[in-house]
């Protein structure tokens, strides 16, 4: 349906905006831009999946080989998603931001891979992200 | 092919343990513990030098050898072809004895790495916290030490289990159900 679709981007792009929004305030009510690395992770986060998706061979049904390169790509996206949490509280820990910093970089971030992810499995839905 | 005389333990495996989202989540669970365990040690590493750090004592390069050895053992462990191990498999492929070998010696030196770097990791702790009596929140920089070569290992665990559920092979769930000795000693495996 073109409504429900029509619908669809424009929620998303308005949770995309507010993730955006909480990730700035978090870099410039403090002055520290460190939070900023974690929409570089979430942006980044999707990519292992899609890279190792197409250079898996879909057809290769008897070998495993194929196999090893997409658990090869979900796990540098584990290492990524996780990384977007650590990060902010890594930089809270050792004093480089404050705690509402932090707790507003981590939310702004999953909202904005939230928001990747719901884009991907809305309008593709064959891509295992 | 799972008989029933052959199982060895009470409880079976759950059905819901063989299906593709559990393993697929399995792998996203192991990266996302291997990161845990980088960013642990690189908390440690950064607060070291921040202004919080009230002591003399900071993280450097020795701090880090233990986790490399680790994530190297992790590395080896998780990229060996678990398949290979036994060379008396009874499919008519036929793995050789030879590469069965070099996979046993392989997959063993990996493990060492592995448990050295826990090892190494303990030692770190010992020796540059504990013996000097360091008080907290200096003591947290060691601690941290040690989560993360746990937690390395703990995803090196985690990965294994994960790739192996749909792959035919043995998993830490159903060792019991596939394998079975002859008088002789002999070791067979339905595939």
């Amino acid at each position: 349906m073109p409504q429900a679709g029509l619908k669809t981007i424009i929620s998303l792009s308005f949770v995309l905006a507010i993730g955006f929004l909480l990730v700035i305030l978090s870099c410039a009510l403090w002055k520290a831009y460190y939070p900023l690395l974690v929409v570089a992770t979430y942006v980044l986060a999707p990519v292992p999946n899609w890279i190792c998706g197409h250079c898996a061979n879909p057809d290769d049904f008897v070998e495993s080989s194929g196999a090893a390169v997409l658990d090869l790509g979900r796990f540098c996206t584990g290492f990524l998603v996780v990384m977007g949490v650590a990060l902010p509280v890594l930089l809270c820990h050792s004093g480089l931001i404050s705690t509402p910093a932090m707790i507003m970089s981590i939310i702004g971030g999953l909202l904005i891979y939230g928001t990747i992810i719901s884009f991907a499995m809305f309008f593709q839905e064959d891509q295992d992200f | 092919m799972s008989l029933p005389e052959e199982r060895l333990w009470r409880f079976r495996k759950p059905e819901w343990l063989n299906s593709i989202w559990v393993r697929n989540a399995g792998v996203y669970t192991a990266g996302g513990l291997f990161s845990l365990a980088f960013y642990t040690l690189l908390d440690s590493a950064v607060w070291s030098k921040s202004s919080r750090n009230g002591s003399t004592i900071h993280v450097g390069f020795v701090d880090w050898l233990p986790f490399i050895f680790s994530a190297l053992g992790m590395l080896v462990i998780s990229n060996i072809e678990k398949s290979r191990l036994s060379s008396e498999s009874f499919s008519y492929t036929g793995y050789s004895s030879s590469v069965a070998w070099k996979a046993r010696v392989i997959l063993f030196l990996g493990f060492a790495s592995l448990a050295g770097g826990m090892a190494g990791g303990v030692t770190v702790f010992v020796l540059k916290y504990v013996v000097p009596g360091v008080q907290w929140p200096a003591l947290g920089m060691g601690v941290e030490n040690l989560v993360s070569n746990f937690l390395v290992g703990l995803s090196t665990v985690v990965l294994w289990a994960a790739v192996r559920i749909l792959s035919g092979g043995i998993t830490p769930f159903d060792l019991g159900a596939y394998y079975f000795k002859t008088p002789t000693g002999k070791l067979y495996t339905f595939e």
